[in-house]
């Protein structure tokens, strides 16, 4: 969006991404998906570009970390469970998410000392573990960034 | 039969209402955008509106909050169920635009916040119900009932407690004030 980049293309990328259908095998939103104005756009569009198969990394703050609530910019705070919506859909809901992914891999990054306690170790272990700490812990053991491995199902 | 308008009715709508929704794979008797042109009903038309899991979603929860007092006889009741802010389920929705507590609302009641009516909206209301429900163990532990039987303790809990004793759903009534 910004000339100040090291962009190859400059365009309003939250709207559409100026390629054609399955262009892509990886797709990397580092920190942007929290600024969007919509997200299943997003998703959709990033899902049209990559091909069949093909992988999305996305990167963004855990609802938790003070980077979440930095940035006048953010619009959405989010947990590791926010995609969920394009893995896991109910029947109903695919009139918001067209877009269909697999979560190959969601992984919770925490603060040094948390780490250091093996606690982020223990969280990343499984699903359960990872939602017993969303639902009782995170406010407290807090989060720093989430990060996702999906693949684009077509 | 009491005139119930179901917003945002999803797959399951209240039995008896009229259900409302954007998305048609639901069952809504009615299609629309709350964020684009409000409720599609008149002044007075229902006994009661319900939203549940709604608000969080609005772009406008003032100007929302105006259409269902509109359409809501004085003296009929609004429904709400939302995530409280400190429940994950809060954040677990890429489309929860907002997060709240119990004194969201307080905007809308006489008298306020702050001992005074807020200025950017004439709508009123008046609270009947504001129930907030915990996770299994606080349930358990009594924290739940405490919360919401002791004004006191509800305060005390939504400034120091509930990032660790944290809150799941709020269910409000509001009363339509005209």
């Amino acid at each position: 969006m910004s000339p100040a980049g090291q962009a190859d293309v400059l365009c309003d990328w939250t709207k559409t991404l100026p390629f054609a259908d399955s262009s892509f095998d990886q797709v990397r939103m580092i920190h942007i998906i929290e600024e969007v104005d919509d997200i299943f756009r997003m998703l959709g569009e990033a899902h049209r570009v990559a091909k069949p198969g093909g992988q999305v990394i996305i990167v963004t703050p855990h609802y938790t970390d003070h980077a979440s609530y930095v940035s006048p910019a953010h619009r959405w705070h989010l947990s590791s469970f926010s995609f969920w919506f394009f893995s896991d859909q109910p029947k109903e809901y695919d009139y918001y998410a067209p877009a269909q992914y697999r979560e190959r891999k969601v992984h919770v990054e925490m603060l040094r000392v948390w780490r250091a306690l093996g606690i982020q170790f223990v969280v990343n272990r499984s699903r359960a573990l990872r939602k017993f700490w969303e639902q009782y812990l995170s406010f407290v053991i807090r989060g720093k960034t989430v990060e996702w491995d999906l693949q684009v199902i077509k | 039969m009491p005139r119930i308008l179901d917003v945002g009715c999803g797959p399951t709508k209240f039995p008896g209402s009229i259900g409302l929704d954007m998305n048609p794979n639901t069952a809504a008797d009615v299609l629309c955008n709350l964020d684009e042109g409000g409720v599609p009903f008149r002044d007075n038309a229902f006994d009661q509106v319900r939203a549940e899991h709604v608000i969080e979603h609005v772009a406008d929860i003032i100007g929302t909050m105006e259409e269902f007092h509109r359409v809501t006889r004085a003296g009929g009741t609004i429904f709400l169920a939302t995530p409280h802010y400190t429940d994950y389920s809060s954040f677990r929705d890429p489309t929860h635009r907002w997060h709240l507590n119990t004194y969201s609302f307080l905007y809308f009641y006489p008298g306020g916040m702050h001992g005074r009516d807020m200025w950017y909206t004439k709508v009123r209301v008046k609270e009947v119900r504001n129930y907030v429900s915990l996770l299994r163990l606080w349930r358990a532990l009594g924290f739940e009932f405490l919360v919401n039987h002791s004004k006191m303790f509800r305060q005390f809990w939504e400034h120091y407690l509930s990032f660790v004793i944290r809150g799941k759903l709020m269910e409000f009534t509001f009363e339509v004030i005209k």
